[in-house]
């Protein structure tokens, strides 16, 4: 049985009474002075939503979308070939929470859950002598934090990093089901934004009034307000300093999860970098159309929007910019772990656009990842394939913990000898029940330079499998199939992808 | 002496029948508009969620076309004053009915143009552009197309009582209609509050 009081529940009752108030004020000093603070260093996670590494002039795109990054990358550790566990928010957030793949939390679907055990087996129980803090700006992340809240010192209210909307309403009234209360609140009532609303009088008088509210920031964000799903706009801006200015009063030891929604759609970046890219002369490869694309988007809209897409990492490039001054200039970096990253990539290619796919092609899985050890002065390049799901051992590792058992990840190097022996796998399979075995789902596996994708069970193709076999390392835009012509590679990475399934659908099996 | 006053002048302009005839009017438009969207966007969120949720998102939608019925009924019921006190109720109400109907059929026509991507000939666009004055003009060639479509069934219907007794008519059948657009409303308001515990 769980206990009637647990710690979060203690904390909140700590904060509302006055006792409560000056006990927790007391007791600070005394957490902070003690001899963990002596060995352990603190953890900062920064996750943008939705950054792809294929768009990152760091990890070599031929568009300079990350001046900042390229400045700050001189003192960290870059890997090269990282890679999410799953390509939309929930699969790939649980990953790097949790440490283990898609297919063994099942978080898989839209807002979905983890599984019971990972409830107490996540990044915020590993570290659970720390204090832990955690912020998002994306309900599906958020759904997972709220999930972890036990273990969990502190959630930042999401709504509390919100510009004040009307739209804050609709989050605060239906907290339960705010997804679906959102998705229907824009239905109902963003006229100008969908061009059509459910509500025929309503939605006009409440545009103009929602129009009123920022009017002053309408000027500094030619394509509108960045928002979450359209509803509550939000400044990155504000997050980024409430972070810059939290962190130096926060308890340490700290681990600290924040989570910001750009560059996730939509993509509205500030006048500063407004048609930065317009009319560069940058021409995507074209590919062809992709069999499981839900519609085909011609290659004029894709352009459009992956240069919507580029200018808006442009402002995320900044902000990541300033928080790391921030830190740094607060003295915190001196003795924190600074990690950035992202859940998932973004694609524009193959008449598809986003995240919302069923594909599994290199820029939505492939993310960056880059770790700041404190007292480093020098960068280093790993180009080793790795894994969201090895940041928590390797945390883990680098503040003197063992990593934790239940983990699917390794310790990533320079702080571990790099070895080639494994598989990197990302998983989507939205369309299931997470309490069966996978029935339909796309599995990718990349071992040395090869990279496997496996779908199976969709209706576009009759529930046959469909498999791909790229060399991305000659080949990195994955325009040639090899499956065929490298029929042997093809067959081992099939057989150990099917060989996981088994394992991993093995505790559903009725 | 001034609440007896209000209540006279409500009683002699409103009847609790020709009142529920008005708000079922109002009620009208504004539901079969939502549930046209609501069955138009089923698919697509069934296709990114599920069933449940879709029913989900066509309950607020229900709800909120519920209260916007009630706003414009109440809207509509002030605006009542302004029409001639010698008015008989039931003329009153037909009269409010038909601009309920008219402005609803502009509401949903706007729409309606985005939804079929209906835009101006491309030589219109290029005059507007050219014009110098956008959004003036657009504004004053829509009242131009509005104004008339409004005045003339207003004159009509000043003019012969027939139309007033087809409204009156119409607004009869649409009653019944109505009232199970309410029992939709009812059902989402369970929906909703299932989905929220």
């Amino acid at each position: 049985m769980k206990n009637a009081i647990t710690r979060r529940d203690f904390l909140k009752l700590a904060g509302a009474l006055p006792l409560g108030y000056a006990t927790s004020r007391l007791t600070r000093p005394f957490k902070s002075t003690s001899a963990l603070q002596e060995q352990s260093k603190n953890i900062i996670v920064i996750v943008f939503d939705a950054l792809s590494a294929h768009d990152i002039s760091l990890y070599g795109y031929e568009r300079g979308t990350t001046p900042n990054l390229a400045r700050l990358a001189k003192r960290a550790i870059k890997y090269h070939n990282h890679f999410a566990g799953g390509n939309y928010t929930t699969p790939g957030t649980a990953s790097l929470l949790t440490g283990v793949l898609p297919w063994t939390h099942r978080a898989i679907n839209l807002n979905g859950k983890v599984t019971p055990p990972f409830i107490d087996q996540n990044i915020f129980s590993a570290f659970n002598e720390y204090y832990r803090i955690a912020y998002t700006h994306n309900g599906f992340a958020n759904t997972l934090l709220t999930q972890f809240a036990n273990d969990i010192d502190e959630i930042i209210p999401r709504e509390s990093l919100f510009i004040k909307t009307y739209d804050t309403l609709i989050s605060t009234l239906f907290k339960n089901d705010e997804d679906i209360a959102s998705i229907s609140w824009i239905r109902n009532m963003k006229v100008n934004e969908e061009g059509s609303a459910y509500s025929l009088f309503l939605s006009h008088l409440y545009e103009a009034l929602q129009e009123k509210r920022i009017e002053d920031l309408k000027p500094l964000f030619p394509r509108g307000l960045p928002t979450i799903s359209q509803v509550n706009p939000y400044l990155l801006e504000t997050a980024i300093d409430t972070v810059g200015k939290r962190l130096p009063e926060t308890p340490q030891p700290f681990a600290g999860y924040f989570h910001f929604m750009p560059p996730h759609h939509p993509y509205r970046t500030t006048t500063e970098f407004f048609n930065a890219f317009r009319d560069d002369g940058f021409k995507s490869p074209e590919k062809p159309p992709e069999i499981l694309a839900r519609r085909i988007i011609t290659q004029t809209s894709l352009s459009r929007m992956r240069t919507e897409y580029d200018e808006f990492i442009l402002y995320c490039d900044r902000e990541f910019g300033r928080l790391y001054d921030q830190l740094e200039s607060s003295g915190i970096l001196d003795n924190s772990w600074l990690v950035l990253t992202s859940d998932h990539g973004e694609m524009f290619e193959r008449g598809i656009a986003g995240h919302g796919t069923k594909v599994l092609y290199q820029p939505v899985i492939r993310i960056p990842l880059l770790i700041f050890e404190p007292g480093r002065t020098e960068g280093t390049d790993v180009y080793d394939l790795t894994s969201a799901v090895d940041v928590l051992p390797t945390l883990a590792h680098v503040t003197g913990q063992d990593a934790p058992v239940w983990s699917e990840g390794r310790i990533l190097p320079p702080f571990m000898p790099s070895s080639s022996d494994r598989g990197i796998y990302a998983v989507q399979a939205i369309d299931n029940d997470p309490n069966s075995t996978l029935t339909q789902a796309s599995v990718s596996i990349v071992r040395e330079n090869y990279k496997l994708h496996y779908y199976f069970g969709y209706d576009e193709v009759s529930g046959e499998e469909i498999v791909k076999l790229f060399d991305i390392r000659s080949d990195p835009e994955e325009m040639t199939d090899l499956a065929f012509s490298k029929k042997s590679t093809a067959s081992d990475l099939l057989n150990e992808i099917k060989a996981k399934l088994a394992e991993a659908d093995e505790p559903y099996l009725r | 002496m001034e609440v007896r006053a209000l209540s006279h002048s409500i009683t002699r302009r409103y009847s609790i029948q020709g009142l529920w005839s008005l708000f079922l009017m109002c009620a009208f438009p504004l539901h079969l508009w939502a549930m046209i969207l609501i069955f138009r966007d089923m698919s697509w969120v069934i296709e990114r969620t599920n069933v449940w949720d879709a029913i989900g998102v066509g309950s607020y939608g229900m709800i909120r076309a519920f209260a916007e019925s009630v706003v414009v009924f109440v809207i509509f019921s002030v605006l009542g004053f302004l029409t001639p006190a010698n008015w008989m109720i039931d003329r009153r109400i037909a009269f409010l009915s038909l601009l309920v109907i008219l402005l609803s059929a502009w509401g949903m026509i706007a729409q309606l143009l985005f939804l079929w991507n209906v835009s101006p000939p491309e030589s219109v666009l290029r005059f507007l552009a050219e014009s110098g004055h956008p959004v003036r003009i657009m504004i004053a060639a829509s009242l131009a197309i509005v104004t008339p479509t409004i005045l003339v069934p207003v004159f009509l219907f000043l003019r012969w009582d027939k139309v007033v007794g087809s409204i009156q008519e119409l607004s009869e059948r649409l009653s019944l209609l109505t009232m199970f657009y309410l029992i939709f409303d009812l059902a989402g308001l369970v929906i909703v509050l299932i989905r929220n515990l």
